[in-house]
């Protein structure tokens, strides 16, 4: 520690700026945001930062605790009253729902019994996992959420993410219990979705506004302004019928969506398990039996076992999706 | 001429600048949670935190703790690695450059020096996370940080000025 000291003693007043050294730190930054461009970011570096998410996320949120105490101060007597009010609105509210909920009831079960005649799948898995999202990372250049759920709690890279009002991305980096959320106004946020009202096809482009576009539309959609977006499940990326927001016509005459997951802040999010319907090129060809005749060339009894489940569960999505197409 | 806490010992002087940089650090990238949602814009606490230093103790301030705390800040906010860490170091090496080290300690000469420094670190900030995406970012929410930093930067400018006086004249 002294020779340390006493070797710098003389410079005191000066950054030591060696040229070399610094050309040498410039080319690394350099190197790693070209390493970090985010449509092909090095495998290395993605593992990295969810293993230091996972690292950081408690301090972060400890670091938070004190930051948030000093905004919640406030005139909470105010606050109060508010709170009064907004809870004899939401009883009067919670009675007119309650007519219907008895109607949703209704239609659910009905809906149930409708999939069951034509053999569909609920496009909804049940097993949803909920977390609260942690960090704001509201910058120029990425849009993306921190939430404390990793893949020991089951989540899997590529899940849709919703809060109470809708879709608000999906699942990019995984780590052990944290995961990030590249959001729906992402620059590289790409969701195919469809109007409710008309089943017409649009791309969901996020740029890193917050009214993500409308792209590769056709000649005329048949989109009206207010109209109900949902994902189409054409991408094979989201599921079926999440709800989006709603179309808007922005002053250059372009098609956006006003997300419904912006409503509120987003807080707590759902993460629904999601499986994309597989290829089936890759599996191994089952080979074709005639009837009264040994196979020519019998598979060994693992690789036909393995073979077997998956070609069933590739075909069940694909009746699935033609089912729900029409 | 010599601070009463240099010829001491080195560790407290140390400490304080690893506590202050880790705390500014926090301050950037602590996910606050407010009711208005997000977007909430906040000073450079880093790049103060390092000026502040670079000029009392520019000895304890070598480009590798620059290099580190624009990795930590790129890390722990989520944005383009190395974004942040091009940034400082350039904002450092061109704004050293254009001062002579003695005469930078008066008010005037921190502010102005302070302002470039904020200005080439937004500067290289936008140009880096532009290439890091591939098309030019949308610049607001950049610019009103950096325009914070310059509006705050002062004030930080000011205490420390204050405070080398007294050491120099007590």
């Amino acid at each position: 520690m002294a020779q340390w000291r006493s070797a710098r003693q003389g410079a005191d007043d000066t950054i030591r700026f060696s040229r070399t050294f610094l050309l040498l730190l410039l080319a690394i930054s350099a190197i790693l945001i070209a390493a970090d461009r985010t449509e092909d970011r090095v495998e290395a570096i993605t593992v990295f930062r969810a293993a230091f998410n996972d690292v950081s996320l408690p301090v972060l949120e400890a670091a938070a605790q004190p930051l948030r105490g000093l905004y919640n101060v406030g005139p909470w007597w105010r606050r109060q009253m508010e709170l009064a009010n907004e809870i004899r609105e939401l009883r009067q509210e919670m009675a007119e729902l309650r007519a219907w909920r008895d109607v949703a009831l209704n239609y659910s079960e009905q809906m149930r019994r409708q999939q069951e005649l034509l053999n569909l799948d609920p496009p909804m898995p049940r097993n949803r996992i909920t977390a609260w999202s942690v960090t704001e990372t509201g910058g120029p250049f990425v849009r993306t959420r921190l939430v404390g759920v990793g893949s020991d709690n089951g989540v899997e890279p590529g899940y849709p993410a919703l809060n109470i009002y809708g879709v608000v991305g999906r699942t990019i980096d995984v780590g052990a219990r944290s995961s990030r959320i590249l959001l729906l106004t992402d620059l590289n946020s790409r969701v195919s979705v469809m109007a409710d009202r008309s089943n017409a096809r649009a791309m969901l482009v996020g740029d890193n506004t917050d009214f993500p576009r409308l792209d590769y539309l056709g000649r005329a959609p048949d989109i009206r302004e207010g109209d109900r977006i949902v994902t189409s499940g054409d991408d094979n990326v989201l599921p079926r019928g999440l709800p989006i927001g709603e179309a808007v016509m922005d002053r250059r005459g372009l098609w956006r969506v006003a997300l419904y997951s912006s409503a509120a802040p987003i807080d707590l999010i759902w993460i629904w398990p999601f499986e994309p319907i597989a290829p089936p090129a890759e599996e191994v060809p089952v080979p074709a039996v005639l009837p009264g005749l040994p196979p020519a060339d019998p598979l060994p009894p693992d690789a036909a076992e393995a073979a077997e489940p998956d070609a069933v569960s590739s075909a069940e999505p694909e009746t699935d999706q033609t089912g729900e197409g029409r | 001429m010599r601070a009463p806490l240099e010829r001491n010992s080195t560790w407290p002087v140390l400490t304080a600048i690893g506590l202050t940089l880790v705390l500014s650090l926090l301050a950037v990238a602590a996910p606050l949670r407010l009711p208005e949602g997000q977007g909430f814009p906040a000073p450079l606490f880093p790049l103060i935190a390092l000026f502040v230093w670079s000029v009392r103790y520019p000895r304890f301030i070598p480009p590798w703790v620059i290099f580190l705390v624009g990795i930590f800040q790129d890390l722990l906010t989520g944005g383009p690695l190395g974004m942040w860490a091009i940034s400082y170091l350039l904002a450092f090496a061109i704004a050293r450059l254009r001062t002579t080290e003695p005469s930078a300690r008066e008010f005037i000469l921190l502010v102005a020096r302070s302002s470039l420094m904020t200005g080439i670190a937004t500067l290289v900030a936008w140009v880096a996370g532009s290439l890091s995406i591939g098309q030019p970012a949308d610049p607001t929410s950049l610019v009103t940080e950096g325009v914070i930093t310059l509006i705050v930067f002062p004030a930080f400018c000011w205490l420390f000025a204050r405070k080398r006086e007294r050491t120099t004249f007590s």
